[in-house]
């Protein structure tokens, strides 16, 4: 391949550009312009070149980082459980409600009779919800881990959260016991508190021990204890007609047809009105049972630990902990180290951009 | 800083002149060279202390020929000047030198700018490769592959087909 000679080349180049004669004055100008541009300390840096800037983006940085870390964690120590806490008015919807909208009709001997309006209407009911406070049902389940050998500390100590919010203990009981209370591993406690005091006591009975689980529910029945009003009432109103036409009723036929219906309507006025005392008691006090168990504690195998086995046993246990809380930091940390190292890209993408842009 | 300074003030003249024969025009070249150094100064804070100053001065006055290459010159018609590169006047007296140098100028300015600039910066400028690279912003084997196929296309060039007869002469003037 032929190429040019580069002496050649070297030599017209300098010859052509050394007959240019730069002005001094252009130059002297131009030294002028810069001197200016120093006098006044227009030294021009970037936002991220600054002192002030490289301060912030760090702080920005560092938060981010802190984020990343902080958040996850707090989302893996505060599981499902405390989210139903932070939302007690988590509503699991009861059996669907459809109100009977017959007409009684009694057939007598001469006459007949239709009671109208004496059943509880739909929207009666509805209208009737909205003037009533909400009655709201509670439950729920907590499983807790306490210290070896303190499963009866723990009974007692839930007791006394739940008498002391008003509440009472509905019942106890404590297994794999070897007579001594101290030796008991596992237990159950079910404790019933105003419903106004069931999400603290949820809280209470978490730190007692380490919580592993937690379930609550709470079920709105505020539709359901109207519909039951409403039907108490509208029984009511009928056996009250009843009994007005009973001494009306001149044969013995007519008579006893009457008394007839007024038993049966007694009867269903006092199922429901049963069934609204009881529906009473579960929305005043709610219910929670507390299944316990000794730490290191198998339902269902029962390995009493001593010594170098139980040593050898924490020593894994503690490892197994020491590994999971490494991975749980693991996540965030390696999430914090990309978002930064895109960030970091990006500033330098952007940076050389600029700086190349103003070049 | 001061080392930028002393050589703003020094190598004015050899950058403008570098800048002449990439835009082909004087008053082009000044008003480059003018806004290369007011940029150079003004961000004088991006040169690392590694960095040399004289490839990186050049590439901010290179920066700014292809920016007004690309900008300014094409939209505008060509100055009006007897100074544009292959138009200088021939003189009776030494027209071996002046077809010689036309011919080489001519060429040159025939080459597409990324491959002129890498002329000019190493056969005038003197500049390295590596320095080269620096003051374009491209790799050291592209700033090679750039002068081999400018190299290349000025050989090929009509105006530097005939003979390269006049080389002593040439030489012997400029020496």
């Amino acid at each position: 391949m032929t190429m040019i000679d580069e002496e050649l080349l070297t030599t017209a180049l300098h010859a052509e550009a050394d007959q240019f004669e730069v002005s001094a004055d252009a130059r002297s100008r131009l030294l002028d312009q810069i001197a200016g541009t120093e006098v006044r300390g227009t030294r021009p840096t970037t936002f991220v070149g600054s002192r002030r800037g490289r301060s912030l983006v760090g702080a920005a940085a560092a938060l981010i980082v802190a984020l990343a870390i902080a958040v996850p964690l707090r989302n893996q120590e505060s599981p499902a459980p405390h989210a139903a806490l932070r939302n007690p008015e988590k509503i699991v919807r009861g059996e669907k409600y459809a109100p009977s909208t017959g007409a009684l009709a009694i057939t007598g001997s001469g006459f007949a009779l239709t009671a109208t309006g004496a059943a509880a209407d739909h929207s009666t009911a509805e209208q009737a919800t909205a003037g009533t406070a909400q009655k709201i049902e509670s439950n729920g389940t907590v499983a807790l881990v306490v210290v070896h050998g303190q499963v009866a500390d723990a009974i007692t100590t839930l007791t006394k959260l739940a008498t002391g919010d008003g509440g009472l203990v509905d019942s106890t009981s404590a297994h794999g016991g070897t007579g001594s209370a101290e030796r008991f591993s596992s237990g159950t406690v079910v404790l019933q508190v105003p419903q106004s005091s069931f999400a603290r006591l949820v809280a209470q009975v978490q730190r007692v021990g380490h919580a592993t689980s937690v379930t609550t529910n709470s079920n709105n029945v505020t539709a359901q204890y109207v519909d039951l009003q409403a039907r108490i009432h509208a029984l009511e109103v009928s056996r009250a007609e009843y009994l007005v036409i009973m001494t009306r009723a001149t044969t013995i036929s007519a008579i006893l047809a009457v008394q007839n219906q007024v038993n049966q309507l007694q009867s269903q006025i006092e199922q429901y009105q049963g069934e609204l005392k009881v529906l009473n008691n579960e929305t005043t006090y709610a219910a929670l049972t507390v299944n316990l168990s000794a730490k290191g504690h198998h339902s269902s195998t029962h390995h009493r630990r001593t010594g170098f086995a139980k040593a050898w046993h924490d020593s894994v246990a503690g490892f197994i902990d020491g590994f999971e809380w490494l991975l749980r930091l693991a996540g965030p940390l390696l999430f914090a180290a990309i978002l930064l190292g895109a960030l970091y890209a990006l500033a330098r993408l952007a940076r050389r951009s600029f700086v190349r842009r103003r070049l | 800083m001061n080392d930028l300074a002393t050589w703003l003030e020094e190598g004015y003249p050899q950058s403008v002149r570098t800048a002449y024969l990439i835009l082909g025009n004087r008053l082009d070249a000044e008003d480059a060279v003018q806004e290369a150094f007011l940029r150079a100064w003004k961000f004088r804070d991006s040169l690392s202390k590694e960095t040399s100053i004289k490839p990186w001065l050049y590439r901010v006055v290179v920066n700014t020929c292809n920016s007004k290459l690309r900008q300014e010159i094409p939209h505008r018609d060509r100055r009006e000047s007897d100074d544009d590169l292959s138009d200088t006047p021939a003189a009776d007296d030494m027209p071996s030198r002046l077809a010689i140098c036309d011919g080489v100028l001519r060429a040159l300015s025939d080459l597409p700018p990324h491959l002129r600039v890498v002329v000019v910066l190493r056969y005038y400028a003197d500049l390295s490769e590596r320095e080269i690279a620096v003051a374009i912003g491209r790799k050291p084997g592209t700033v090679k592959s750039r002068l081999n196929e400018a190299r290349r296309r000025l050989s090929q060039h009509p105006d530097l087909q005939p003979d390269i007869s006049h080389r002593g002469e040439l030489k012997e003037i400029s020496g």
